[in-house]
């Protein structure tokens, strides 16, 4: 049994180096990692480790989408490593390490676990990109009553109401004044008399004809 | 017949005037004609017409009103009959004036209740149905482009083609008139209280914003863009012809609104201190405004420049696989250069992608009018750290401004016609609410999808041409109609004193012969301009596109030019035929006139 295991994973590991040496297949998908992009200062390094991971993770995506299918870290074959941080990988199948599961299916994989898979790399979908597979936008958040509508009320509802504030106080001042003859009676005059003191009145209409600019009778 | 109502005080008198003259072209138009001019070397011309058309011009204005103390019809029919036309065109241009202006005041409306969300709406792309990427027309352009044309605006691709009304624009344009309405619906007693706050708070908005800008990140390469002045600007006329044409569209003559402003002074108000200070209050603004511009400019070609660097850096790690942190958007041109040798092969392929970054030429992007107030200025804010707050007080202060300028435009239309006896009995709300119905009525054409393109019919053609008439009559009707004589005795009669020798070179000789060097300019360059042209926006392109105005829109160009000005010769033929008439008349029934006129 233990030399059935070990023979297998010699078998897939020699078959994993025979793989990255030949041509890039096409069930292969580009993944690129922007990480210092991403976290600045706390970004960590990119090692073996951080790698092992992502194999892993994908063996989880794999799982995740064809339930009872137990995909391993081995199934997950990543080959072209740059300091970019960028490599290709294709995913073998289970029943036989020589053949590839399918584009399609990998991209399915990857699209249900996405979200898993960026926030094991604390990335997003933007840092982590992988080729091929475009990220399904967030759907935008539409409220029921569009806010710009909501502070249009507001407005309009105040100056409406300004508005009938200004016509309409007039017109209960004139009531309050009818009400009261008597007293104003005495205060108009006063200030009748008041204007009749001070310097000439400027609302009537200037007549031109009437303008003395000729002080001196021409000869 | 009712006493004419007057301001409160000579403060509420200069801050209607401030806040009439101090609008939206301080803002939008001064910053462009600085950069297209040479930058600080445009502030010679400007403050050389300043003194030489701007200020004489605006003084006898106000002394017109002052004296008259009616709006500009009854003004000039009182100073000659014969051209009561004068103050008919320049009703007319302000009633073109008012349906349009607002529709500015709708857009600022939106983008100001549109500021009130957690992300701009023209900081992202929208994502389109599929949800697969953002809206084509979008990419191609600029999310604030897209947001102005297509989401405020809705814009058809000509003006031949027509859709419905923008439901949010017209209600956006309902609230523009109602507030105008709320603003002058007493006269004289509501707008005098409200100058004081549209005249003032922009300046605290302006000011808030100067020191904002200065902080930004680049905003010192913009400032230093604009003031470090191109002397070879000076020797181009064109340069002067701006300057002149700016000062006088600036300082809002012509359009009767500061005659209207002035009816309401009381006789004796010290009006030629008055202009000063408002013409140099506007000027001044102006400047300061397109420091704040200036500064936002260079942030914003900062940051443009800044991501250019940031693609091509990306463009540069993702091709040739190197280390994220080898290439920093410092070193991005040296590793150009170095790929370029090592790599000539690779680097061919990505030739065409590779983007030329330069912040020059991001900072000669000059933009005037609408798209610098809505689109520049709007991407700026929407990089700043807190945007909702900077975008709020922006386009709270255009409200202020351009509310401000629609205050002194209705009043000029109201107030000749109070004049009018016949209209006495009307209330003057009322009055004012029939004037401001029939203004948004007539505006709501503006709201529909080609709107835009009679808009800007209207802003290049319904006051400019008119207005150079109107002013150029008046300065001529005044110095040599009405007599310079007459005009610094009513002078000296309301201030006291004459006025002294520059006042009288300007209005007799500098200033009408500017006028008519820059109304003859004017007309030989629409002649020689050809077929007028207007900018359509392309939505398969993502940018504007020049088209030639159809037949019916050159007519209709004709038509605005000419309604307004042949008021002026109209009205004097019909003065003339009602004189004879009346003058056969009187020698018909033989009397004889013992009154000398």
């Amino acid at each position: 049994m233990l030399g059935k295991i070990f023979f297998l994973l010699c078998l897939s590991s020699a078959w994993a180096e025979d793989l990255c040496s030949k041509a890039v297949p096409p069930e292969a998908y580009y993944v690129r990692l922007s990480i210092k992009t991403a976290l600045g200062d706390k970004a960590y390094v990119w090692n073996d480790n951080e790698m092992f991971l992502f194999q892993a993770t994908l063996a989880f995506a794999m799982r995740s989408q064809f339930s009872g299918q137990e995909y391993n870290v081995s199934n997950i074959v990543v080959c072209d490593e740059t300091p970019r941080v960028s490599f290709w990988f294709v995913v073998t199948s289970l029943e036989d390490p020589s053949r590839l599961v399918s584009r399609g299916d990998v991209e399915q994989a990857v699209r249900k676990s996405r979200n898993r898979i960026n926030s094991a790399f604390l990335l997003t979908d933007q840092t982590l990109e992988f080729i091929g597979i475009t990220p399904t936008l967030a759907a935008p958040v539409a409220p029921n009553t569009p806010p710009w509508l909501i502070v249009f009320g507001v407005v309009m509802g105040a100056v409406f109401a300004g508005i009938l504030v200004l016509l309409v106080l007039p017109l209960i001042q004139k009531k309050r004044k009818k009400n009261q003859p008597m007293e104003d009676e005495d205060s108009d005059e006063e200030t009748q008399v008041k204007t009749a003191e001070n310097g000439p009145e400027r609302s009537g209409v200037y007549n031109m004809s009437f303008s003395d600019d000729d002080k001196f009778t021409q000869m | 017949m009712e006493k004419r109502p007057n301001w409160e005080s000579p403060i509420q008198f200069v801050l209607a005037c401030v806040s009439y003259a101090v609008g939206l072209g301080n803002v939008w138009r001064f910053p462009y004609l600085c950069q297209m001019h040479g930058g600080g070397g445009f502030l010679i011309p400007y403050l050389i017409m300043l003194l030489l058309e701007g200020v004489p011009l605006f003084y006898l204005e106000l002394a017109i009103g002052q004296k008259m103390s009616r709006g500009s019809i009854g003004a000039w029919t009182a100073i000659s009959p014969y051209l009561g036309g004068v103050g008919l065109a320049s009703v007319v241009t302000s009633l073109y004036l008012c349906l349009y202006y607002n529709i500015i005041n709708a857009w600022s409306f939106w983008y100001l209740f549109h500021s009130f969300q957690s992300v701009l709406p023209w900081a992202e792309c929208p994502i389109n149905s599929n949800r697969t990427g953002p809206i084509e027309e979008c990419e191609r352009a600029t999310p604030t482009q897209y947001f102005f044309f297509r989401e405020t605006l809705n814009i058809s691709p000509s003006i031949e083609e027509n859709g419905g009304i923008h439901t949010g624009q017209a209600m956006c344009l309902l609230l523009a008139w109602m507030i105008t309405y709320l603003f002058i619906v007493r006269g004289v007693k509501s707008t005098g209280k409200v100058v004081y706050f549209t005249a003032t708070f922009p300046y605290v908005v302006l000011f808030i914003y100067l020191i904002r800008g200065i902080t930004l990140q680049g905003a010192f390469n913009g400032i230093k863009y604009m003031f470090i002045p191109k002397m070879e600007q000076l020797a181009n006329p064109n340069t002067w012809i701006n300057a002149a044409t700016q000062i006088f569209f600036s300082l809002g003559l012509g359009f009767g609104s500061l005659i209207a402003f002035a009816s309401y002074n009381h006789y004796n108000n010290n009006f030629e201190r008055q202009a000063i200070i408002v013409s140099m209050i506007n000027s001044g603004t102006s400047i300061f405004a397109s420091i704040v511009t200036f500064a936002i400019y260079g942030f914003k070609a900062t940051v443009n420049y800044e991501n250019c660097l940031e693609r091509v850096r990306l463009l540069l790690l993702n091709t040739f696989n190197i280390a994220e942190d080898s290439i920093t958007n410092d070193n991005v041109f040296t590793w150009i250069e170095k790929l370029n040798t090592t790599y000539p092969v690779q680097f061919a392929e990505i030739e065409n992608q590779l983007e030329a970054c330069d912040l020059e030429s991001e900072l000669n992007t000059a933009v005037e009018g609408a798209g610098l107030a809505f689109i520049v200025y709007s991407e700026a804010i929407k990089n700043m750290p807190l945007p909702q707050l900077w975008s709020v007080l922006y386009f709270f202060m255009l409200l202020l401004l351009g509310m401000g300028s629609m205050l002194g435009n209705v009043t000029a239309i109201i107030t000749p016609l109070r004049d009018f006896k016949v209209l006495n009995g009307v209330s003057i709300e009322l009055m004012n609410g029939v004037v401001c119905l029939f203004c948004m009525l007539v505006g709501l054409s503006f709201t529909t999808t080609s709107g835009n393109y009679w808009f800007t019919i209207f802003n290049d053609y319904a006051a400019t041409f008119s207005l150079l008439f109107v002013v150029l009559i008046e300065v001529i009707t005044v110095s040599y109609i009405y007599g310079i004589r007459r005009f610094e005795k009513d002078i000296e009669d309301m201030l006291g004193h004459r006025p002294n020798w520059y006042w009288k070179i300007m209005w007799t000789i500098t200033s009408p012969l500017l006028l008519i060097f820059l109304f003859v300019t004017y007309i030989v360059n629409y002649i020689r301009g050809g077929t007028p042209t207007y900018q359509a926006w392309d939505k398969e392109l993502g940018k504007t596109v020049v088209k030639e105005y159809p037949i019916f829109g050159q007519i209709f160009i004709g038509l605005l030019l000419v309604s307004s000005v042949s008021c002026v010769p109209l009205t004097a033929l019909y003065v003339y035929c009602q004189k004879r008439k009346r003058g056969n008349h009187l020698k018909r029934q033989r009397t004889v006139s013992t009154v000398s006129t």
